[in-house]
């Protein structure tokens, strides 16, 4: 099967092109068969984060696949939420953060200077560990995305599908008006999701989405992401390595070296097929980290 | 740097102690059970076929815990590996250790019929070269030697020519009518020693299979040597 790489997205301040829009063949990887190569939405070399004189992520690479799920992982202060907010840029939003290296989105240099960090947002959804919502009403947070970013077309129809793709049209679609907050902390983070991808974005980052939610919740959240992979390319940071392991094509292994200067660091161990990676790992800092051996 | 799961790696290495004792009973089962039959030793298959239940009792038991700890502990990498093999080992040697119970019940079956001394030096000949290769096998799993699984084959050679010379020998046999039944039956176990070779051999694989994470056959049963 083959597949149409997507064409660069334009990410100026200005008639951006919605990325979504761009007719692509979709390939779903069927978990029993190697990983399909997608062709790669972002391209990063040499990723470098600094806060301040912290050295926080050391000359990170990799790339992510369209229509797949990638997963980050590895002990705290390995620098995997800080390279996944790299993707939308949202360490922009810290003062001392400081980002060196490519990252090449569609080939297009996410951090270079005619790139508005706004559109880059509208095309890179977030869902975050703890569920969000606006106090606002079920509909108006599905709604509220596309508003502002002038869309013209039917909202009631774009709310039912993007909460249908979030898997939650079927409870809420009797009480849209509702406060957001009623729901319960799974629901919430359904609409947190419905409402990333209202704006159609073409990718969607997850930072430790089920993390706060039951074992019930969870597993929902883990099946809607196989769904969702179909339509979007998902980049997940988990401290749940069976998490990892149940949902990703792909897995990153992260961890901390010690410089020289005694300050730590975090740095990409290995980055393969999530099978491989807990079968049959090339690293041994990846097999003693997944297996427990040291923590 | 601590170990994080030190029950979990405990069980596993309660498991791995189980089936080196079920590997030292199977080869001591089959050297027992060919011991029988050399000295056409009624009391001593009995106690081969007795002491099939030992075995048993630890199949289940490994197999009843290798499913809890599955369950419970949701090993990966190494460890899962690890867990692969110890379930295939499991089947391999309880089938040894039957294989051994097969060769007692024919000593039982055989008594009093007359022998054929050549015939019968090349089964005890087999029986110690597959005693020794269920022995090397489990030192092999057990101190993760990649080398000395990978010689199983070699070793299992000289059982399966031994094997094909047999059926010429009890052809030979037939000449003589009162030795044609005991031959018949000596064939069987032959051929029953061929097969706890190549338990041995896939045991073998299995070894190498958890070190390299990478299965493949070592011999293709297609395939003659």
């Amino acid at each position: 099967m083959g597949n149409q790489v997507a064409e660069a997205p334009r990410l100026a301040g200005s008639d951006a092109t919605d990325v979504a829009s761009v007719p692509m063949t979709v390939t779903v990887s069927d978990r029993s068969e190697p990983v399909a190569d997608n062709p790669a939405i972002f391209e990063v070399d040499r990723l470098n984060v600094h806060y301040g004189d912290f050295h926080a992520v050391k000359d990170v690479s990799l790339g992510i696949r369209k229509n797949e799920i990638t997963a980050l992982i590895g002990p705290s202060g390995c620098g995997k939420s800080t390279v996944l907010r790299c993707f939308n840029r949202m360490n922009d939003l810290i003062e001392i953060a400081r980002v060196s290296g490519s990252i090449q989105y569609h080939g297009v240099d996410l951090y270079g200077p005619e790139v508005d960090p706004v559109q880059v947002r509208r095309h890179i959804g977030m869902v975050f560990q703890k569920p969000n919502p606006f106090p606002k009403s079920i509909y108006d947070n599905v709604a509220f995305g596309p508003k502002i970013a002038g869309f013209e077309g039917s909202m009631d129809d774009l709310v039912e599908e993007a909460l249908t793709k979030a898997a939650l049209w079927d409870e809420v679609k009797d009480k849209l008006e509702g406060s957001a907050y009623a729901l319960s902390g799974g629901q919430q983070q359904r609409l947190c999701i419905a409402r990333a991808i209202a704006t159609s974005p073409d990718v969607v980052l997850m930072d430790e989405p089920a993390s706060a939610l039951d074992p019930i919740a969870t597993l929902r959240i883990e099946d809607l992401m196989q769904g969702l992979k179909e339509d979007y390319s998902i980049v997940i940071v988990t401290h749940n390595m069976q998490q990892a392991a149940r949902v990703s094509d792909r897995t990153a292994f992260f961890t901390v070296d010690m410089e020289q200067t005694g300050q730590r660091t975090g740095v990409l161990v290995e980055f393969d097929e999530t099978s491989k990676i807990f079968t049959n790992p090339g690293e041994k800092r990846t097999e003693d980290y997944i297996t427990g051996r040291f923590g | 740097m601590t170990e994080l799961r030190p029950h979990f790696h405990e069980e596993l290495a309660q498991l791995e102690s189980d089936l080196v004792l079920m590997g030292e009973q199977a080869s001591q089962m089959i050297a027992d059970a060919l011991g029988a039959l050399v000295r056409s030793d009624a009391e001593a298959a009995r106690a081969v076929i007795d002491h099939d239940d030992v075995v048993d009792d630890l199949y289940l038991a490994v197999h009843e815990r290798w499913l809890a700890t599955m369950a419970l502990q949701t090993p990966v990498a190494i460890d899962l590996r690890l867990m692969s093999v110890i379930l295939h080992v499991n089947s391999h040697l309880e089938r040894i250790a039957d294989l051994a119970v097969t060769i007692a019940k024919i000593t039982e079956l055989s008594q009093g019929l007359p022998h054929d001394p050549t015939v019968m030096s090349h089964l005890q000949e087999m029986g110690d070269i597959v005693s020794t290769m269920v022995r090397t096998v489990m030192e092999a799993f057990t101190n993760r030697d990649l080398d000395t699984a990978l010689s199983l084959p070699e070793m299992d050679r000289p059982v399966n020519r031994l094997n094909r010379k047999m059926v010429r020998k009890v052809v030979k046999l037939a000449e003589e009518t009162d030795l044609l039944e005991w031959g018949v039956r000596m064939t069987v176990v032959s051929r029953t020693l061929e097969r706890a070779g190549d338990n041995a051999v896939d045991i073998a694989e299995q070894t190498a299979f958890l070190l390299t994470g990478e299965f493949r056959e070592f011999t293709d049963a297609s395939h003659h040597d």
